[in-house]
């Protein structure tokens, strides 16, 4: 049966080319918002490492550079801690939920293992005001001050790398200088499970985050991240507005709530995923047309030999089977071409992790039942045409 | 002989009406994805209303800074001394405007409510530059700007959310810890320099530190009196950026910055070009194969449909043929029936193109949006409609011509 279908199909081969061509470039398509969509949503699976309910943050955006100024920052603090609304405040060079990120070159003390790591400088209380938890280790506090080695948080996924079968905490690393300069060193305190600034769909990367003491270094904090108590109402952003101004009135504060930054940050990551979406979505309908159009067309013109096979005892069921399986068959054809393309992608790992095997596979096996049922749905009505008619009708059909 | 192609296209199309309904219908729909794409880059790039005398100006958002023997490079928006000291004397611009490179979004309190807005800060040159459309009251104007006056501009919605049925002008509220007078209430506007919710001058700022930095938050708008004058003004400012000398010789020497126009900084910013033209060339072909690409599968489908309908017209193609027409005419003549068809859906298309640029202003998924459908929208959608006609066309008509008359008469292609 198999072989005859086969043969069928062979002998109307540029026709059916033509048609695979379309059935593979919609396969595509369904294949890569399928692959996309189950990334996303193998992302927001995964913990990000950090709390957002309960916390706010307040950017500072001053005229000019602000100086790294230790009375300044403790003023600051004091000030928010003096609302009793406030649990804890700590400060970093930006918040979470944010656009921005920071990446440097590190390697290990001896030069080896060189790796590009996303970084934030935080405050002793970041961990406390986040509500974060280590894995191991123990997060850097007041008893580090003084030290010529910066101490730093550092992700799993980096100790793993860093580290491997070893136990991070306590292991040293530098910045890379290429021996232009001395290089900062840094000495592991704790490794978290996962941090991921961006938040839920962020892709995991390597991530440290490093002590920040106000007064020491160059750089300036320009980020306040604040733990309320819960269910503090929304108006009290006036108060702590008219609080941080009591400090630094020539500063502007730009204060919004985790779970507003969050919101906003999901939505936008969720743009291009709609726009393909939207995109694809059109396509597949017009698929759906044009298949619908052609197995029309194709039953019409084999009516003499539909008559054939009825007149030589071929049930109505049959000439249905024919025409349903002949399509799948070009279906399951284009497909399997398109695979072997598809395939090359996971294997040469253009993309990384974000198109892993179970990403592949799931997707795959999503965007077949797809075209699937398309060239089921599409086939149904002209299959049902064709096998209606009787072997008389059929024969003399001109 | 042309009316006896149209007489015999319609009399097709009219034969098999659900073929040609399912054809128009996959015509319609990509037509109408690719037209609101069109009328969506040619609103951004080449902005009528507001921003209308987009082809008299240039714009700068951003200065890059290196030094000859360092590695290190900086790229960032423009500080005020920068535009003050280099920009404002350039010989070929009329006008010279500093305002903020990207409105900042500051809280407004209210009693019960706090509004995120987008605050811009402007000078007088900004408001001749751009054509706002004035509601009520009046814009900023140099005395504003030079006394420092704490007056603001509002669009109209910012001002029917701040202040709902009370009268706008007059009005004080707060933001950034400032109170502002509302002087004025101007049409809402969605365009890369327009953009904003509340104007300000750009002197009503708590300090006038701003004053003497050479980095800021800034940018430029430079205005030639004629659009021809346009070149000449943009190798100027390629010129003075040559001169440019900073506080500190040993962080930066080299400067560069470009005048540009609006295609022109998009694909600039997108593609980190350093030419002079921002590489437009590279950013256009980009989009027209994007736009092919997208194309393909709609036209691949329009083939496959095609190709059916000749073996009913076999019986024709043989007469045709037989009859001594040339492969050459019988192609012609199944192209001009494909684009035929094509531009019945372009019309189609057009129409809703226009519904859906209507829904889409009214959706507020982007704020403000106001698509002004002009002339070369619909210019490009033709053009994009024939291409797509032809794309579409020429493999089936090719496949048609090769039919041998003799097979063909007997319908037994």
């Amino acid at each position: 049966m198999l072989r005859h279908l086969l043969k069928l199909i062979w002998k109307r081969k540029s026709r059916n080319m033509m048609l695979s061509l379309e059935i593979l470039l919609a396969f595509l398509v369904v294949f890569a918002i399928a692959a996309f969509g189950l990334r996303y949503w193998q992302l927001y699976q995964l913990p990000t490492g950090h709390a957002w309910r309960n916390q706010w943050s307040v950017a500072i955006r001053p005229a000019q550079d602000i100086a790294n100024d230790a009375a300044t920052y403790d003023s600051l603090k004091r000030a928010l801690l003096d609302l009793p609304e406030v649990e804890s405040v700590a400060f970093s060079k930006f918040g979470t939920y944010e656009m921005s990120r920071s990446t440097e070159e590190y390697t290990l003390p001896d030069g080896s293992q060189e790796l590009i790591i996303d970084g934030i400088s935080v405050s002793d209380d970041y961990f406390k005001t986040m509500e974060m938890t280590p894995a191991s280790g123990h997060w850097f506090s007041k008893a580090d001050d003084g030290g010529d080695v910066t101490p730093v948080v550092i992700n799993r996924r980096l100790a793993d790398k860093f580290f491997p079968g070893k136990e991070a905490v306590g292991q040293l690393y530098i910045t890379q200088t290429r021996g232009k300069s001395t290089p900062e060193r840094f000495r592991v305190a704790a490794v978290v499970e996962q941090f991921r600034s961006h938040g839920e769909f962020m892709d995991p990367v390597y991530f440290m985050l490093p002590r920040y003491v106000p007064g020491v270094g160059k750089e300036a904090a320009y980020a306040i991240t604040l733990k309320l108590k819960p269910g503090t109402p929304r108006a009290f952003e006036a108060r702590l507005n008219a609080k941080l101004k009591q400090v630094r009135s020539d500063w502007n504060y730009l204060i919004t709530t985790q779970s507003d930054a969050r919101a906003s940050m999901l939505r936008m990551q969720m743009i291009p995923l709609i726009i393909l979406g939207v995109i694809a979505a059109f396509l597949l309908v017009m698929v759906a047309f044009g298949l619908f159009g052609v197995l029309w067309q194709n039953t019409t013109q084999r009516i003499p030999e539909i008559g054939l096979r009825r007149a030589l005892g071929a049930s109505a069921n049959h000439i249905y089977q024919q025409i349903v399986a002949e399509q799948l068959l070009l279906s399951t054809g284009a497909m399997l071409v398109a695979l072997v393309l598809l395939v090359q992608l996971p294997l040469t790992g253009v993309f990384g992790d974000s198109l892993n095997w179970k990403v592949f596979a799931t997707a795959t096996l999503l965007s077949a039942s797809v075209i699937y049922l398309l060239s089921l749905l599409c086939s149904l009505y002209p299959g049902w045409r064709a096998a209606r008619l009787s072997p008389t009708q059929a024969l003399h059909y001109e | 002989m042309f009316r006896n192609y149209l007489l015999t296209a319609w009399k097709v199309f009219m034969r098999r009406k659900l073929f040609t309904a399912i054809n128009l219908l996959c015509i319609v729909l990509t037509l109408v994805v690719l037209m609101v794409i069109t009328a969506l880059l040619q609103n951004t790039f080449y902005p009528t209303g507001v921003e209308g005398k987009s082809d008299r100006f240039v714009q700068m958002v951003m200065v890059q800074s290196s030094h000859t023997d360092k590695g290190a490079m900086r790229r960032g928006t423009l500080g005020y001394k920068l535009i003050k000291q280099y920009l404002k004397p350039l010989k070929n611009a009329e006008l010279v405007s500093i305002t903020s490179s990207v409105p900042s979004t500051v809280s407004v309190y209210q009693d019960s409510q706090v509004s995120s807005l987008d605050m811009r800060l402007t000078d007088a040159e900004y408001w001749k530059i751009l054509d706002f459309t004035v509601r009520q009251g009046r814009v900023i104007n140099a005395d504003d700007v030079e006394q420092g006056r704490m007056v603001a501009v509002l669009n109209e919605s910012t001002a029917r959310k701040l202040f709902p049925g009370q009268p706008y002008l007059g009005q004080k509220f707060s933001a950034n810890g400032q109170i502002f007078t509302v002087i004025g209430v101007v049409q809402d506007e969605m365009h890369m320099n327009a953009y904003a919710d509340i104007w300000t001058p750009i002197s009503a700022q708590p300090s006038s530190d701003y004053k003497n930095n050479l980095f800021g938050q800034f940018g430029a708008l430079m205005m030639a009196s004629t659009p021809e004058q346009l070149p000449a003004l943009r190798r100027e400012i390629v010129e003075v950026a040559k001169t440019v000398q900073y506080d500190d010789p040993t962080a930066f020497n080299v400067t560069k910055f470009w005048g540009d126009s609006k295609l022109q900084l998009f694909s600039r910013m997108l593609l980190s070009s350093e030419e002079e033209d921002g590489s437009v060339g590279k950013l256009v072909a980009g989009i027209v194969v994007l736009m092919l690409l997208f194309m393909a599968l709609p036209a691949l489908n329009l083939i496959n449909l095609n190709v059916g309908r000749i073996m009913e017209r076999s019986g024709e193609i043989g007469v045709r043929k037989a009859f001594g027409a040339t492969s050459r005419q019988l192609v012609a003549q199944l192209v001009l029936e494909n684009v035929l068809l094509c531009l019945i859906g372009g019309a189609i298309g057009l129409v809703l193109a226009a519904g859906v640029l209507w829904w889409l202003e009214n959706s507020g998924l982007i704020p403000y949006l106001r698509v002004h459908l002009n002339l070369a929208v619909f210019g490009y959608g033709l053009l994009i409609t024939l291409v797509f006609g032809v794309l579409s066309g020429v493999i089936p008509a090719w496949k048609m011509s090769r039919l041998d008359p003799v097979h063909a008469l007997k319908g037994a292609a």
